[in-house]
């Protein structure tokens, strides 16, 4: 009888115990990939100077960086985000406009953001042209806009 | 008939060493009560008087249909409300499971307890309303807002099976103190879209691995229907 009880508890506590999906190992809401190119050679990476990141209202993401490709977090609340791009004191700003669509992944992660019909527009300052390469935010996998430079 | 038999015990005593060889006539028949157990679970309403986020009822019942054998069966209703690290969401709906349970324990003459193991069939049919939700996001830079999504999937399912093990002490004539615990897999389930059944009533919390398990304590009473000798 205590043998019985005892396999009881055991195999409640081993049960209980595994609970692996309370740890979100899948993905998170993706961010928006920009790449840098060379405006001569559009094929080729050019790395911007001295480049500093913000969006309007908010602190800088990248300060003072030389990168030919950075990662912006969306703004959830709205259905557009406003950053400007500070290259050697020369200031553009980049509007990028979407649409919001949420998505089950799982009990631990919940639900993401996914961004569908991107746009996206920049003053042409230190930016010489921009292509849109995947109108779908969906992955942080491939670039989704290139800017021209 | 029962004075005799008194009498015969009584003499049984007195030559043991007679009465060991001669095992026969020891024999005391005692009736054992076939019937229809019904009961209900106590664990969750008294869950829910502490916590109003999770109502439910189970009421089981079960027939000995041979020897050790039992044909069992719980039925009841859930409304719980689950929440999660980026979500909140209520479960309602009701459940059936039908099955059998073997007792393995060997009793005394005239005891009728039980420690038994069994399967079970299970279904239930729910509504699932995702309350609200907050979208997954790394790092600070944005804040988001807590969705309040309302939206409610309605007409799912789920079937299962489940192994059971437990225990039934009569503790009064008929009444019977039991508890028992299942580990469940789920076979199928008709999942809402763009959300996933977290939850089953009947089934509990549904793990990644589409296991579950399940605890409960109940009261029952026998209601004899026909009394035979073993």
């Amino acid at each position: 009888m205590k043998k019985f009880i005892l396999l009881i508890i055991l195999t409640i506590l081993a049960i209980s115990s595994c609970e692996k999906d309370d740890i979100c190992l899948e993905n998170t809401t993706p961010m928006l990939i920009i790449r840098f190119n060379d405006t001569d050679n559009p094929t080729e990476k050019k790395a911007v100077n001295s480049l500093t990141v913000w969006a309007v209202g908010k602190d800088s993401l990248y300060t003072n960086k030389s990168l030919d490709s950075i990662v912006l977090p969306l703004n959830l609340n709205e259905n557009n985000t406003i950053f400007k791009f500070r290259s050697d004191e020369i200031i553009d700003e980049i509007d990028v406009t979407y649409d919001r669509k949420d998505i089950f992944i799982s009990r631990s992660c919940g639900f993401i953001t996914t961004f569908e019909n991107l746009q996206f527009s920049s003053s042409t300052n230190w930016i010489k042209g921009y292509s849109i390469n995947n109108t779908i935010i969906e992955n942080e996998t491939a670039t989704h806009i290139t800017i021209f430079h | 008939m029962k004075q005799l038999h008194i009498l015969l015990f009584f003499i049984s005593l007195f030559f043991n060493v007679v009465a060991n060889s001669q095992q026969k006539i020891d024999t005391v028949t005692f009736k054992e009560s076939y019937g229809l157990r019904i009961g209900a679970d106590i664990l969750k309403p008294g869950i829910s008087l502490f916590d109003n986020k999770n109502k439910g009822i189970e009421l089981t019942g079960d027939v000995r249909f041979y020897k050790n054998y039992y044909a069992a069966v719980e039925l009841g209703f859930e409304n719980k409300t689950s929440t999660e690290e980026y979500l909140n969401f209520t479960t309602k709906g009701s459940f059936v499971k039908v099955g059998i349970n073997y007792n393995a324990y060997q009793n005394w003459k005239g005891m009728a307890n039980e420690i038994f193991v069994g399967a079970r069939y299970g279904f239930s049919f729910f509504n699932q309303t995702l309350n609200n939700y907050i979208p997954n996001i790394k790092g600070t830079y944005f804040t988001t807002n807590q969705i309040a999504s309302g939206t409610e999937f309605k007409d799912l399912n789920a079937h299962w099976i489940e192994f059971v093990a437990g225990m039934k002490v009569e503790t009064l004539k008929n009444l019977y103190l039991g508890t028992q615990i299942s580990v469940k897999k789920m076979i199928s389930t008709k999942e809402p879209s763009n959300f996933k059944n977290l939850y089953a009533p009947g089934f509990n919390r549904i793990y990644l691995n589409n296991m579950g398990i399940g605890f409960n304590y109940t009261i029952s009473y026998l209601i004899p229907i026909i009394r035979k000798n073993n």
